[in-house]
């Protein structure tokens, strides 16, 4: 069928949120909800639209282009350079957009849904919310359609804006002001690289649209280190967006924001970006230099472990989901490496399986992740704390949530069916297929599994803490609170006595419900309820079609699929016997003078949080005093010398009284001199003078 | 020859210094601003007819005098003198409300006129002494312009330090210009590189073209704010009435530019050789230098005035260069320059006639006080930040992807250099934006009160606002008409054999 119609739509899809924007943020104020159902209409329009362009693409409607590959895209011009560069912009839809625009449009549907209950106390605050909510979605959304990476890069940076807004929602929390402003900075780093890349590609093709870039002729013929280079500065820009070590310590304090941004915008979106940016790039990758691929893989997967250690001791719920963010995000770096490096060294059937396995990862992370946040969200709206110590036994009071919670902690996990052990297995066993060509990869893939271990064991040890054990202080709290609540309402009637209900209101608990059947389901409806599985339509160059049969005797003959649960079920084990059963004492473990330091370090982030202060505060900003005072004292005085050696020379500088402007001119004098100094040294380096 | 065809060149100029007459004439009836504000806008938009053809139309360059040609109005020229003029429109549109109390408005608005004339004598000069009879119109005005309010002791001091300075910084200039017509005997830009293409290395005389060279990079280097030439900047951006500092920022600084680029790109091309690693080096000490001071500066005006020495460096970044993508990148950065910096000052100088200080503490709040002026600020702030998809992103994006396209091109890798250390530079200019705009909207004021804002200043700060957001959106016939202007200026430079 020729879908050729709804692609030419496409622009619309960023374009409905920006109105909802431009509604909300006018008029927001007149309407009661204050602009909730409009966003809620756009941006779900917005998704309905992507949906129905993604299913367009992802069952073969994108016309073919021969060699490369399958894609639609229509541009106009937008700068023309002189003679010969032109910067355009326009759309793009390939099966990788396809896949984002699913993600991305239905997660944000779901957010701003839940967020009608989550923001429903913020009174006219939600105005502000939902108008920057939806500019965010319209921006997200724009990037992943973007046509170049020109484009890309205004989108890149406008969802970081709205980052910068949403992590700052509560600004008269001092903590919430320094953290979006730490978002902010710390990954303008990552965007400072990013355009040096830009540049280095630009010069290179001439062009930063996708299609004229990945034209194999072409990328046969360009030089392979510049390429390398631009592709290296490029992945800086993936490093700071997706909070990848060493630019990673924004992301758990940008926990500030709302929980529902913190859902949407740090976990399943726009930290997404920078794997999407890798992804997109990746025909670039595999004609680089085999270094980078590996370099890569080596971040993501040092990342994927050093956050996950950090998760393991956080008494802050959202701080262990944001690390565990990092940690997953990893993962994905991990696998898009290991497949580009893959390709490079000519292995491309694994490759491929590498790029396919670290979008299926992307795509269920985005589920399991979303409804976890979500969940705490909802655990959070309860008892008003994000302190684990506080909550235990809130299974009692939120039925609902304890279990689609337990659900996503599955998922993520890595038990089979549910959807993240699908991806993450095989994400495992590429790395580990990867080995036979690189040893290093044997190292790669032993870290990941620790990863592993370690992301199943501090995602029980957090849903043991809260909703299960003894009550916590805010559980005693919110309980004595609900039932007050509850006396007052005729609700109590309806309600048999001895049991009580979900007290998270509807609008919340329906989105939750969602995202867990996706959480359990997206990775089996992905591999076997579709028609071509998921690594036939998210590939890159050499498709995997096999059937639902083939898949699972492939997964289930290999033993590192039987590693994987293995220690995804040790991993739970160990946190059900810390946490719930209590046979092992933690305290008294961690106590211990081997542990404590360790354990500090943790909880200090590995100092990243003080190294950062360090190189903002001490030397960026000291070496400004230094700069100020050496403005003040230094050339002062070297200039008050030379500013009286002037004043005797000309009668005219005499006469004036103010020190200041003898300094001034003096600097003047003196600058003449260094600069004729300078050049003069110059002349004599290039050999144009010889010194007499 | 002066016939009237030729005498197109200088009609902007003549009409400019026509109003700048009439003004005090009126000024002997009225005493009322907005007449003599809106004569003055009325001079400007006359003036700005001729150059606006000039690039609409694509038309060829006309010189004056026809023979001899010491001034031209070609698509260079005329994208600068449309600059200018677009800068003096909104300042004097922002001093109608500004200076309603002051005495001596006559002057005040013929003064800002014949500032603006001689920034365009600037523009349209070939000969390098016409280029200093300008510059010094220009300055001389300026100077009594710092010090319009006489009795405010700030801004009578500015106006002192601004005229040593300015006095030193002309001597060394005509110095140097001196020393040029007494080697080459011309002062003419395109005569002086075939002077220099044919006599070159070994020449004895050369060192005194170099040493010239210095001194005239020293006296306009004080214009742009070069470092270390830069330190009157910020008193006297400090000091002078805010509209005025607007018009140094955004007007005057971008003539030295203009001289920079003729003197460089014409006149001395033949030696680029031994100027290229100075100017370079010369460029991120001032963007460095501009934006370390910035961080912790409580003033806003010093601090967008140490915002403006960086800027001055970056731009600088386009001489090293030498191509023709870095011209049209440099141009560029001065056309969105004058309306993001312009506009920011327009809004300080909006908030002084609501008694809102120049300490940045009193811009705590300001989002609730005036939503209007802080979003402006805001935007004005994250486009000098090079924040997209705003006029600052893109032109900072051509400027400093020139020199990575030169260094691919020409083979000079050490060119790399400069991009980097703009896009450092210009990440680490966010700390100090960032920061406005946190107190603008985070912290508490300790007022609350609505702020009631002049229409005319309002319309001032919204032409920055519009032109700052659509040159972002849509750059391109902005950028065509730099490209343009570039090819233009070039065209003056005699290839080197």
């Amino acid at each position: 069928m020729d879908y050729t119609w709804l692609f030419q739509l496409a622009w619309i899809i960023p374009i409905l949120p920006l109105i909802s924007f431009l509604i909300v943020g006018f008029l927001g104020a007149k309407f009661s909800d204050k602009g909730g159902m409009i966003a809620i209409a756009l941006v779900g329009a917005a998704m309905a639209l992507s949906l129905a362009i993604a299913y367009a693409a992802l069952t073969g409607g994108l016309p073919s282009h021969g060699a490369e590959g399958a894609y639609y895209t229509d541009t106009i011009d937008w700068v023309v350079l002189g003679s010969g560069f032109t910067l355009s912009i326009g759309i793009f839809i390939d099966t990788l957009t396809a896949l984002m625009l699913i993600v991305v449009s239905f997660v944000a549907t779901l957010v701003v849904i839940y967020s009608i209950g989550y923001m429903g106390e913020e009174g006219d605050r939600r105005r502000r919310y939902f108008t920057e909510i939806s500019l965010f979605v319209g921006v997200m959304l724009g990037l992943v359609l973007a046509s170049s990476f020109s484009l890309l890069f205004i989108f890149w940076e406008l969802v970081g804006l709205c980052s910068y807004l949403l992590i700052g929602f509560w600004f008269e929390r001092p903590s919430a002001a320094s953290a979006a402003k730490k978002a902010f900075l710390v990954t303008r780093v990552g965007d400072v690289m990013f355009m040096i890349g830009l540049f280095i590609l630009f010069n290179l093709f001439g062009t930063l649209n996708y299609v004229e870039m990945f034209d194999p002729e072409v990328l046969t013929e360009v030089d392979q280190s510049l390429l390398t280079w631009g592709c290296f500065f490029m992945f800086g820009g993936a490093i700071g967006k997706s909070a990848q070590f060493p630019l990673h310590d924004w992301l758990p304090d940008a926990m500030e924001g709302p929980t529902t941004v913190s859902a949407l915008i740090h976990a399943a979106t726009m930290v997404k970006a920078g794997v999407y940016l890798v992804a997109r790039m990746f025909p670039l990758l595999v004609h680089s230099y085999e270094w980078l691929p590996l370099f890569i893989a080596v971040i993501g997967v040092v990342t994927a472990l050093m956050a996950a250690t950090m998760a393991l001791n956080s008494p802050n719920i959202k701080r262990v989901l944001a690390y565990s963010t990092i940690s997953q995000l990893g993962f994905m770096f991990l696998g898009l490496g290991t497949g580009a490096y893959l390709f490079a060294v000519g292995i491309y059937e694994e490759g491929s399986l590498g790029y396919s396995a670290a979008m299926f990862h992307l795509m269920n992370h985005a589920f399991f992740k979303a409804l976890l946040f979500l969940s705490a969200g909802a655990v959070i709206h309860f008892v008003h704390t994000e302190e684990m110590s506080k909550m235990g036994g809130l299974r009692k009071y939120m039925p609902i949530t304890s279990i689609v919670m337990l659900l996503g902690a599955i998922s993520i996990a890595g038990i089979p069916p549910l959807s993240g052990f699908w991806s993450k297995d095989e994400l495992l066993a590429v790395v580990q297929s990867a080995g036979s060509d690189n040893w290093v990869f044997y190292l790669l893939y032993a870290m990941g599994v620790c990863a592993a271990f370690m992301t199943a064991f501090y995602m029980f040890r957090m849903w043991f803490k809260t909703f299960t054990g003894p009550e916590g202080e805010a559980t005693k709290h919110a309980a004595a609170h609900m039932a007050h609540d509850d006396h007052g309402h005729k609700e109590m009637e309806h309600a048999k006595p001895g049991k009580i209900k979900e007290h998270t209101p509807a609008v919340m608990t329906v989105p939750l419900m969602l995202l867990a059947v996706l959480a359990v389901f997206s990775g089996m409806a992905a591999l076997f309820f579709f028609g071509t599985p998921f690594y036939g339509i998210i590939f890159f160059e050499e498709p995997i079609v096999e059937t639902g049969a083939e898949i699972l005797e492939n997964v289930f003959t290999a033993w590192t699929t039987y590693l994987s649960i293995a220690v995804a079920a040790g991993g739970i084990g160990l946190a059900y016997l810390a946490f719930y059963k209590k046979s092992i004492d933690v305290d008294a473990f961690v106590n211990r003078p081997a542990v404590k330091p360790l354990y500090n370090m943790l909880l200090a982030r590995y100092g990243f949080t003080k190294g950062y202060d360090w190189v903002g505060v001490k030397a960026v900003y000291g070496f400004s005093l230094v700069l100020d005072w050496f403005d003040l004292h230094v050339i002062d005085g070297i200039v008050n010398g030379l500013a009286r050696g002037t004043a005797k020379a000309g009668r005219g500088l005499r006469r004036v009284q103010t020190g200041f402007v003898q300094t001034y001119a003096g600097v003047v004098v003196g600058g003449a001199v260094l600069m004729m100094l300078l050049g003069y040294f110059i002349l004599v380096l290039l050999g144009v003078v010889r010194p007499w | 020859m002066v016939d009237t065809e030729s005498l197109v060149a200088v009609l902007p100029e003549l009409l400019l210094v026509m109003f700048a007459i009439v003004i005090p004439a009126i000024g002997l009836g009225t005493k009322d601003s907005r007449i003599l504000g809106f004569t003055a806008l009325a001079g400007i938009a006359l003036a700005a007819v001729g150059p606006a053809l000039q690039i609409l139309e694509d038309r060829n360059a006309v010189f004056f005098p026809s023979d001899t040609g010491l001034l031209v109005l070609d698509q260079f020229s005329a994208l600068f003198m449309l600059i200018f003029l677009s800068v003096a429109f909104y300042v004097v549109l922002a001093s109608i409300y500004f200076t309603k109390d002051d005495k001596h408005q006559p002057e005040y608005y013929t003064l800002i006129l014949l500032a603006t004339a001689g920034m365009m004598v600037v523009a349209s000069a070939t000969d390098l002494f016409v280029l200093f009879v300008g510059i010094e119109l220009t300055s001389l005005s300026s100077y009594a312009l710092v010090a319009f309010r006489k009795k405010d002791v700030k801004g009578a001091e500015a106006a002192t330090k601004y005229f040593i300075i300015g006095g030193l910084s002309s001597g060394f200039a005509l110095f140097g210009i001196s020393l040029i017509f007494g080697v080459t005997g011309t002062t003419d830009f395109t005569l002086m590189n075939e002077w220099l293409i044919a006599n070159p290395y070994p020449n004895d005389l050369v060192p005194v073209v170099w040493l010239a060279m210095i001194m005239i990079v020293v006296g306009f280097g004080f214009k742009i704010a070069m470092v270390p030439f830069h330190m009157w900047a910020p008193d006297v951006y400090e000091g002078a009435p805010t509209t005025i500092t607007a018009m140094l920022a955004a007007g005057s600084k971008k003539m030295g530019f203009v001289a920079l680029f003729k003197l460089f790109f014409i006149g001395l091309i033949a030696i680029k050789a031994d100027w290229e690693f100075l100017i370079a080096i010369m460029a991120i000490l001032t963007m460095t230098v501009g934006n370390l001071m910035a961080l912790n500066q409580t003033n806003i005006k010093r601090m967008l005035a140490y915002s403006s020495i960086a800027q001055a460096g970056y731009i600088l970044i386009a001489i090293p260069v030498a191509t023709d993508y870095a011209l049209a990148g440099g141009i560029f950065q001065i056309l969105t320059h004058a309306f993001m910096k312009g506009g920011a000052f327009i809004v300080v100088a909006t908030l002084a006639t609501v008694a809102v200080g120049e300490s940045i503490n009193s811009y705590k709040g300001l989002g609730k006080r005036s939503p209007f002026l802080a979003l402006a600020m805001t935007i004005f702030l994250f486009s000098l930040a090079g924040i997209p998809p705003l006029a600052g992103f893109a032109s900072k994006f051509f400027l400093f992807w020139a020199p990575i396209q030169a260094a691919t091109d020409t083979g000079a890798d050490w060119l790399i250099w400069l991009s980097v250390a703009g896009i450092i530079n210009s990440a680490i200019s966010l700390f100090y934006y960032v920061r406005i705009v946190k107190y603008m909207y985070v912290e508490k004021g300790e007022s609350e009160d609505k702020l009631v804002i002049s229409k005319t200043m309002m319309a001032a700060v919204a032409i920055c606002l519009i032109l700052t957001v659509v040159i972002g959106i849509y750059p391109g016939p902005f950028y065509d008409a730099c490209w343009n202007a570039a090819q233009a200026l070039l065209s003056y430079s005699v290839p080197l054999p």
